[in-house]
């Protein structure tokens, strides 16, 4: 008991020194994973209001397997990106193996199915009165769209939430694909590991404290959304 | 001509819910589309509002044929405008849902102002101009859909049942702001409703349909039964228990329509050869244009329409009995029903 107390005290004391090494790893942890979340919501947002609005043939098998893609394990994408980035791999060239650059593709590929399947949902919720009402005002087909996705504005927020809240935590990229260099590609949960390997608890708790408050806040946020949504 | 149609036809999944063989409508009129649920009364609506294409035939809009394109359809669309039977409003202020149709023509910021207020002023709605669209009940977000829709300054406004779901004081504000919009800005006006008397009160002309073909009369008191002999003539039973008298050589279920003003009252029961007569009490009264439409149970809910002078003879009134006498020649046969069970 007495080594978990002194652990979480001096992680305290850590937290509130403002430690560089630890500021550092919150910041590339932080940049990472806005830049991932940024870049899937580029991508996953538009794809997921085409999906929704628009019929096709194997309209069903395309949300199937996002949805599948919902389960992929970290170590795959890790794996399987590695296969092209590695010096061997078709990519192998750009040498962006263990930079912050291969985490972000590693991590987009992880939450793109997160914000698009979550997109779907939200503006297939959307009454289709919405659209109607938009076009026999005047609206063109963007403007039409943009009423709908303003509309389901709440869900898609909560989507792009809810996929910075799963890699902010996942720890299998940014460790085969980052390669935990201090300074570089340290995440806090990389860094985590590291520590708990080392036997070294106290950067580990501090860290710890840090990505359960934002996994808080992250919470919070979706909770506010969803509730928003559901009104 | 504000609309012409030709051969217009709409299917779902193979099933026909509109047919037309031919279409007129005219330019600055209020047109009242009438007709039971499923007649196809919005489907006609929809297309008219350039929403929905139709399946085959051609529409003539202001005697030009209307190509079914996005960019053509969204000309059209910025002259007419529909007004749906439960209107949703944006999620923002009553403002900004009546500014929204503005902002879709590059109207400037300063004349939008004023155009938005000079609507809501018209549907009396000006102090709500800055609520949340979402806190208004079903009356004031149906009347803030009809300045929505005013202020786009359309040719046409198409109203899908404009007062199905508003109480009384805000039905007859409505009909009040459709009839003013009419007279004052020579908008050309359909109102599509179920209402006879909704009808007659608003409108100049009327488009019946039923069972998405036009007819040249409204069917009233459609009912489905069994066709069956008894005493050498042809009977329709419907619920087992009301026999009216059909010609027919048709067997199995049909579903006829009792010409309301085929009904007469009687005050000495004698059946003929092609009337039968029946007991029953009148439920509901109501006037329209001099006539009088009484609604009489006679085990099933029948609706007379009778003039006013005709009806006055019988000094009769609601709860009271009557005998009612109906004839076969104003019994239609409308379609035939597949045998239940």
């Amino acid at each position: 008991m007495d080594f978990f107390v002194d652990s979480f005290l001096s992680s305290l004391i850590l937290i509130r020194t403002v430690d560089p090494a630890l500021l550092n790893i919150v910041y590339v942890s932080l940049k990472v994973s806005l830049l991932s979340t940024l870049i899937a919501g580029a991508v996953g947002i538009p794809f997921g209001f085409v999906v929704a609005v628009t019929e096709f043939a194997g309209k069903r098998a395309v949300i199937t397997l996002l949805n599948t893609l919902l389960a992929l394990p970290t170590v795959v994408i890790g794996l399987f990106v590695y296969m092209f980035i590695s010096r061997r791999g078709i990519f192998g060239v750009f040498d962006l193996l263990y930079t912050q650059k291969a985490m972000i593709i590693g991590q987009v590929i992880l939450i793109v199915p997160v914000v698009t399947t979550f997109t779907i949902t939200a503006i297939s919720r959307i009454d289709t009165r919405y659209r109607r009402t938009a076009m026999t005002l005047g609206a063109d087909r963007i403007q039409t769209a943009m009423v709908i996705l303003r509309e389901a504005r709440f869900g898609i927020v909560a989507s792009v939430v809810a996929a910075f809240g799963r890699v902010i935590s996942e720890v299998g990229i940014s460790m085969m694909l980052g390669g935990n260099a201090k300074g570089f590609t340290r995440t806090m949960t990389t860094a985590m590991a590291l520590e708990y390997d080392k036997g070294e608890f106290v950067l580990a708790v501090a860290l710890g404290i840090i990505l359960m408050s934002i996994s808080l806040v992250m919470n919070i946020l979706l909770n506010y959304f969803q509730g928003r949504t559901a009104v | 001509m504000l609309y012409s149609a030709r051969n217009l036809k709409k299917t779902y999944n193979g099933r026909t819910v509109l047919d037309i063989p031919e279409l007129s409508i005219e330019k600055e009129k209020i047109y009242a589309l009438l007709g039971p649920n499923g007649s196809g009364k919005t489907t006609l609506l929809h297309i008219l509002s350039f929403i929905l294409p139709p399946s085959t035939g051609t529409i003539f809009y202001n005697d030009k044929p209307v190509q079914f394109l996005e960019k053509a359809l969204q000309q059209l669309r910025k002259e007419v405008v529909l007004v749906d039977q439960h209107p949703i409003l944006f999620s923002t202020s009553v403002h900004k849902n009546v500014e929204f149709g503005l902002k879709m023509r590059d109207i400037a910021k300063k004349d939008r102002r004023r155009i938005t207020e000079e609507s809501l002023d018209l549907v009396g709605m000006r102090d709500f101009e800055w609520a949340a669209a979402a806190h208004l009940s079903g009356g004031e977000t149906q009347r803030v859909a009809i300045a929505r829709a005013l202020a786009c300054r359309p040719k046409v406004i198409l109203f899908d049942e404009p007062t199905a779901s508003v109480d009384v004081e805000n039905q007859i504000a409505i009909e009040n702001i459709i009839q003013s919009i009419h007279r004052e800005r020579k908008i050309s006006v359909i109102v599509c409703t179920h209402n006879m008397l909704q009808a007659s009160k608003l409108a100049e002309e009327t488009l019946f349909l039923f069972e998405g073909r036009p007819t040249s009369s409204i069917y009233e008191n459609i009912f489905g039964g069994k066709v069956i002999m008894k005493g050498g003539r042809s009977y329709c039973a419907i619920d087992d228990k009301v026999l009216i008298p059909v010609k027919t050589d048709q067997t199995g279920f049909i579903k006829i329509s009792i010409h309301p003003k085929s009904i007469k009252f009687a005050s000495s029961p004698k059946n003929d050869a092609s009337s039968v007569f029946y007991d029953g009490r009148i439920s509901q009264l109501s006037e329209e244009k001099g006539w009088i439409r009484i609604l009489v149970n006679i085990g099933i809910p029948l609706s007379v329409f009778m003039k006013k002078k005709e009806f006055d003879l019988f000094g009769t009134g609601i709860g009271q009995n009557v005998t009612v006498k109906c004839s076969d020649y104003g019994v239609e046969i409308i379609g035939s029903e597949t045998m239940p069970g």
